[in-house]
């Protein structure tokens, strides 16, 4: 075995992965150093998320192989993957929040005495263990679901290094830790990493992985977009290899008049929600939204994005503040509430929040379009025409099932279903996630003309180029507060991408990563 | 014919297309394909089957199930389940039996309502079952099958207190309270077809207008088929699931009045497992227990499968214990079979799209 070599644990070879109508990774080359932090970016859809399912075992590659030291192996389900001592630790925690700490350690592997009882001393021992090992001595007989979120995942980190894990993904750890929490979390990885663990680690946030970072890998598009050990890595590097320069040229932006049709006025948002605490808190959110604007909101996971778009639509009640439509106090207390003013949401999940897969395409368009009595067809079929083909929907046939359809036009569909609707205000979340992009440059050219008949559209965005490319005017969000608006004079990726990232702490300042 | 399409030349393309869409059709049709082999065994192997006599007593068994499965399709489509529609048939006969035969107490005097009052009475006490239903599933979040299970309670104990669980005899009343006529509800005919049967084809084209043709029943479907969706929407959910339960407690309260009729009598037991009939019913018709897919019609044709297949085993003479087992093996063979068009339909779907954009 060579040198290089032996630095190299894991290694991911011309993988692919294709997906219905996609393809997610188009022959990565992915290497894991020994003993370091291997930080791995790239922007929503670039195709991170994938790539560690993969060598998590959660789904299997298409083409390409993985090799554990040299060695090829075969993953076909978590358990081989954690036989192999490659764990992950997922961006939703998952922690069962009815059982103890311990069994939470222990779930589906529960240690146990004469063959059929589970042994809950050695439980609570290796437990405690492992709580030790991430200094963090959790009450192991607490109820999980007590716990802060920081503490969860401390758990599901437990989980992962009993398993007597060497190889640990984390997947956006701190995206719902508050700085104080995300702060222990750095040292835990310091520790870990010195005790002989190598870690991949994924986030946005560029002020954490330039402090943690050992060696770093870009994906773009699918594709390996760069890489590099930290001493060659800046800023401007990351931002560079991240930002995909290949798509869609600008749209032509005309003066939108000043003429607000949407005012929110000091927004808050508590965290709790219905005895949950999973949502990010906004806090004091104040912005306008002219006639015929394109007002984008650019912020990374746990910004408070989508949670702002669902108070503006009613999905969630905001605790002060208020919302104006055409300069009048409403109140929006339901997505009922707000479907009456005009404003209709987009959702970023199109699968669970938007299609109706059972029904067509053209009961899809139509649902809810008018008050009316008795349904009829042929004016159904009328405007669902008429609508697919304004927005260049590639199905010649409506009747079909909407689940047939590319991701693309499944966008299509649900923004032809707020058009039916005539909106006042058009809310999109993540309006061309999943969508490939050809259909990117449409859905720009759609939002762009339905601007211009003077529609207020308002959109979340975690893609840079995306931002910049649709948005007249941009409000960043950072952890649920305002952190800055962007004319488009001065919508840089660099300004962006500072703003959204939350300030790390002075002691991190100190260590050189001081934020710009 | 095992490899992928796109390499297939055209006319192999179509014929497989061709074949694959016979076969959907077949699955989608299999519930009157198993009415229709049915009918043809039952008449082959009971002459006396298709006798007009035979058919009418038939056609009334179909109705009542037919009855409770429309309205139970509804509160299906959206993803429920209504467990007390038996109940509340049962209720319903008590409610009339009462108002008939002890009347109204207002002061001193007894008043005896005229029938027609006496059932409006009788719907809308029930059709409150409904409403107390779809409240508490869509306002305050109890699980259709919890809920439902405690009102099949509530409806069945109340409908025992009413008489303190005995029977009302001779509903048929009496000239001098003027309220006679009760029994013309459920043992009339009309154009030659029991009164029953026709408030099951009045139901079964009102509830199909409901389901294709108004924002309604395209919510119904909407609502099952993807709720979070459809609360996005602006969707009214809680309103339109009350609707669905109320719906069938509607159709519930006709049942018991017609039982109640024919019988000339309201026991406070009639309807137990009726419901348990409208589900097999629902779910033979094609309709998914998860909701969003599924039709009225369908529905009727798995009421009469039911209605075909118990009457026919009576007459052949079958044990009521192998009746049991049969229709259990059925309503489980249909489910499986539902299932299985559902993996042909994704399968096939892409090839039977290709073939018709090759078409145009």
């Amino acid at each position: 075995m060579t040198h290089a070599a032996d630095r190299i644990i894991l290694e991911a070879r011309n993988i692919v992965r294709r997906y219905p109508g996609t393809v997610a990774l188009k022959g990565v080359t992915y290497r894991v150093h020994r003993n370091q932090v291997n930080v791995l970016i790239g922007e929503n859809g670039a195709g991170k998320s994938t790539l560690m399912r993969i060598l998590a075992g959660v789904e299997t590659a298409d083409e390409g192989q993985l090799l554990l030291d040299g060695v090829p192996i075969q993953l076909h389900s978590p358990r081989d993957a954690a036989q192999n001592g490659i764990s992950i630790v997922h961006q939703e925690l998952s922690i069962l929040p009815n059982l103890h700490v311990a069994e939470n350690i222990f779930a589906g592997r529960e240690p146990v005495t004469a063959g059929i009882f589970v042994d809950r001393l050695t439980q609570d021992r290796h437990s405690a263990e492992a709580l030790r090992r991430l200094q963090k001595p959790v009450n192991v007989r607490a109820e999980a679901g007590e716990l802060s979120l920081g503490c969860r995942q401390i758990v599901d980190l437990a989980r992962a290094l009993d398993q007597g894990t060497q190889i640990l993904i984390l997947d956006e750890p701190t995206s719902a830790l508050s700085n104080a929490e995300a702060e222990s979390l750095f040292q835990v990885i310091q520790e870990l990493r010195r005790s002989g663990v190598t870690i991949i680690y994924i986030s946005h946030r560029l002020n954490e992985v330039l402090h943690l970072g050992d060696h770093f890998t870009v994906l773009r598009s699918g594709r390996l977009a760069g890489e590099a050990p930290r001493s060659d890595v800046s800023r401007e590097w990351i931002v560079q290899h991240m930002s995909a320069r290949e798509i869609v040229g600008s749209c032509k932006r005309v003066q939108s008049l000043p003429q607000p049709v949407l005012e929110a006025d000091g927004l808050t948002l508590p965290s709790h929600f219905e005895g949950k605490t999973t949502q990010t808190p906004l806090c004091d959110i104040t912005f306008r939204l002219n006639k015929g604007e394109i007002l984008g909101i650019y912020g990374l996971l746990g910004a408070g994005r989508t949670e702002l778009l669902e108070c503006v639509v009613g999905k969630r009640s905001i605790s002060s503040g208020e919302i104006r439509i055409d300069g009048m106090k409403v109140k929006l207390s339901s997505t009922v509430d707000a479907a009456n003013y005009g404003i209709f949401l987009v959702p970023e999940d199109r699968q669970n929040d938007g299609l109706f897969p059972e029904l067509s395409i053209r009961e899809n368009i139509t649902l809810g379009a008018r008050k009316i009595i008795f349904l009829r067809r042929a004016d159904e079929v009328r405007s669902a025409r008429q609508l697919a083909k304004d927005l260049n929907l590639a199905a010649t046939d409506l009747e079909i099932p909407v689940a047939a359809l590319s991701g693309g036009n499944q966008q299509k569909v649900l923004i032809a279903r707020c058009i039916a609707r005539s909106p006042v205000v058009l809310l999109l979340d993540e309006p061309t996630r999943g969508v490939d992009v050809g259909a990117k440059a449409e859905i720009y050219a759609i939002l762009r003309r339905l601007a211009q008949q003077g529609i207020g559209i308002l959109f979340a965005s975690s893609e840079i180029e995306e931002t910049k490319i649709l948005a007249d005017r941009v409000l960043v969000l950072c952890q649920g507060r305002v952190a800055a608006e962007l004319g488009i004079s001065d919508l840089t990726d660099e300004a962006l991408f500072s703003f959204a990232s939350p300030l790390v702490s002075a002691a991190n300042a100190r260590s050189g990563v001081a934020p710009a | 014919m095992t490899t992928t399409t796109a390499a297939l030349p055209h006319n192999t393309t179509s014929r497989f297309a061709v074949s694959a869409r016979a076969l959907l059709f077949m699955l989608r049709a299999r519930a009157l394909l198993v009415l229709l082999a049915l009918l043809v065994l039952f008449s082959i192997l009971a002459p006396s089957f298709l006798t007009a006599n035979n058919l009418s007593i038939l056609a009334k068994h179909v109705a009542i199930s037919a009855i409770l499965a429309i309205g139970m399709t509804f509160v299906i489509l959206t993803g429920g389940i209504d467990l007390s529609v038996g109940s509340v048939a049962g209720l319903a006969g008590m409610v009339i039996g009462y108002l008939l035969t002890e009347g109204v107490k207002i002061g001193e005097t007894i008043h005896y309502p005229s029938v027609f009052i006496a059932i409006v009475i009788t719907i809308i006490v029930c059709m409150l079952v409904g409403v107390l239903n779809g409240s508490l599933i869509a306002k305050a979040g109890v699980a259709p099958f919890i809920a439902t299970l405690g009102t099949l309670y509530v409806a069945r104990g109340t409908a025992l207190l009413i008489s303190g669980g005995k029977t009302f005899p001779n509903l048929a009343g009496m000239p001098s309270r003027g309220n006679t006529g009760f029994p013309a509800f459920g043992q009339s005919f009309l154009l030659g077809l029991p009164l029953p049967v026709w408030m099951m084809l009045v139901l079964f084209a009102i509830a199909t207008l409901v389901a294709v043709r108004t924002p309604l029943g395209r919510q119904v479907y909407a609502i099952g088929g993807n709720q979070r969706a459809a609360v996005l929407l602006g969707i009214k959910v809680a309103r339109v699931k009350i609707f669905t339960y109320i719906a069938s407690a509607f159709c519930a309260a006709l049942v018991g009045l017609v039982i109640a009729s024919q019988l000339e009598a309201a026991h406070p037991a009639t309807g137990e497992s009726f419901e348990l009939n409208a589900i097999a019913a629902v779910v033979l018709g094609g309709t998914s227990l998860m909701g969003g897919r599924g039709s009225i019609a369908g529905t009727l044709i798995g009421a009469c499968v039911i209605g075909v297949l118990s009457d026919g085993l009576v007459m052949l003479g079958t044990s009521e214990f192998w009746q049991m087992v049969i229709k259990g093996t059925v309503i489980v063979l249909a489910v499986a079979i539902d299932q299985l068009q559902a993996r042909v339909q994704a399968r096939f779907l892409p090839i039977l799209l290709q073939a018709r954009t090759e078409a145009e």
